[in-house]
Parts: structure tokens; sequence; C-alpha cells
């Protein structure tokens, strides 16, 4: 006769997804220099082991993980995103990385699943 | 009636790239890259990317990317990895590109 009452409300954990990406990056490309035929191998690798960093938290989201990595060659990058969604359950974290030879930027869109 | 329902409620990509091909080319299609104008272009075209989006009025969330990048030979690579439902939700990214700039723009559509 009792309803179901979750446990608690159910919210993107912005700082807790921006530790495991960080995590990841420096893992994959942590002491190394841009290499144009290894860009594609680290990106990859990023982007899964981060989803799988998240997915492994259980929590009902569907996750959107992109990752870019830039040459430093002086060039200019602008980036931008808008979402169209609930934002009492949904969110986002932008991890913002580099070393001597390249940037990285990555975003992590989390969006709740209503069951 | 199964098959009516199923198409408005599917994420059609060819229809989305279209809207995304005319925000871009309404917001940058002519201009050059300027260091202190980037910032207001990538804004509009996420803005106006997603105002047309909602219009479909199709029950999706929408996650809108912009990348816009200076052509001066550097490198760039992006990768996206996505946990959702294959049957119901989709994306498509927009490659664009002019004389001075590249812009990509892509498009992530969760079904609720």
């Amino acid at each position: 006769m009792e309803d179901y009452q979750p446990n608690d409300e159910v919210s993107f954990n912005a700082d807790e997804a921006s530790n495991y990406v960080k995590e990841c990056i420096e893992n994959v490309i942590g002491g190394v220099d841009y290499n144009q035929n290894k860009v594609n191998q680290w990106t990859a690798s990023i982007v899964e082991h981060s989803l799988t960093q998240l997915v492994k938290q259980g929590k009902p989201y569907k996750y959107i993980v992109n990752c870019a990595v830039m040459q430093k060659s002086g060039a200019g990058l602008h980036t931008a995103n808008s979402c169209y969604w609930d934002t009492t359950t949904d969110g986002n974290c932008t991890v913002r990385w580099e070393n001597r030879t390249m940037y990285c930027v990555v975003c992590v869109f989390a969006v709740a699943v209503t069951l | 009636m199964d098959e009516q329902s199923a198409e408005e409620t599917a994420f059609v990509v060819d229809d989305v790239s279209n809207i995304i091909k005319d925000a871009v080319e309404s917001t940058i299609g002519s201009s050059t890259y300027q260091h202190n104008r980037v910032n207001q272009w990538t804004s509009s075209v996420v803005e106006t990317s997603l105002n047309q989006l909602t219009k479909l009025g199709k029950p999706f969330k929408y996650i809108v990317t912009c990348v816009i990048l200076q052509k001066n030979g550097a490198g760039l690579h992006t990768a996206s990895s996505c946990f959702w439902d294959n049957t119901v939700d989709g994306s498509c990214t927009v490659r664009w590109e002019n004389k001075t700039m590249y812009c990509i723009v892509s498009i992530f559509g969760l079904a609720l």
C-alpha cells in the first residue's frame, strides 16, 4: 500500500564526475607530447574510460561524453553548449586540461532516466 | 497508428542536419575568423539550433555543442561516447568550413 519512495533526490554530482574524468585524462595522455598518429586512440580511450567509470556509479542516467584534443599551435578554439532538459535532475561538467604540447577538453552530459 | 507515432517520436538525422546547417550559415556564413566575435558566434549557433529543434515538438531532450576552430594548421581530434537507449536516442554531427575557420556542431537527442 505504500508508494515507492526513492532514498534521495536524483541529481548529477558534477565534482565527482570531474574527478573521474581528470583521472582518465591523466592516465591516457598524462606525460606525452602531441602525436598525430596516436590522437585518435587517445580521444577514444578517454571517452570510453570516462564513460565506464560514470556508468559504474549505477545511477539512473544516460551519459554523453565528448573529448577534444588540440595541438598547441596558436590557433583559436571556441566551444559552446546549449541543453534543453530538466534542470532539476540533469547536469553537465566540463574538464579543461593541458600540457606543453596540447589542450584536452572533456564534456560530460548526464540526462536522468525517468522510470 | 503505430507507424505514425513512431515517425513522430524518432530522431530524424536529416531534419536535424538541415536545421543546423541553416543556423550555421545564418550566423557565420560569410564571416572571417575574428577572435573577439567568436564567443557570440558559438552562442548564437547553439541557441538558434536549439530553438529550431524544440519547435519540432518531439518528446526529446537535446544537447547541442558547437566548436569553432581557426584555420591555422593545428590538429584537432574529437570523440564522443554515449550511454543511452540505441533504439530511441540519436546524434548527428555537422561539419562546416569556410576559408578561415572550421565549425563543428553536434546534436544529441535523448527520448523522454
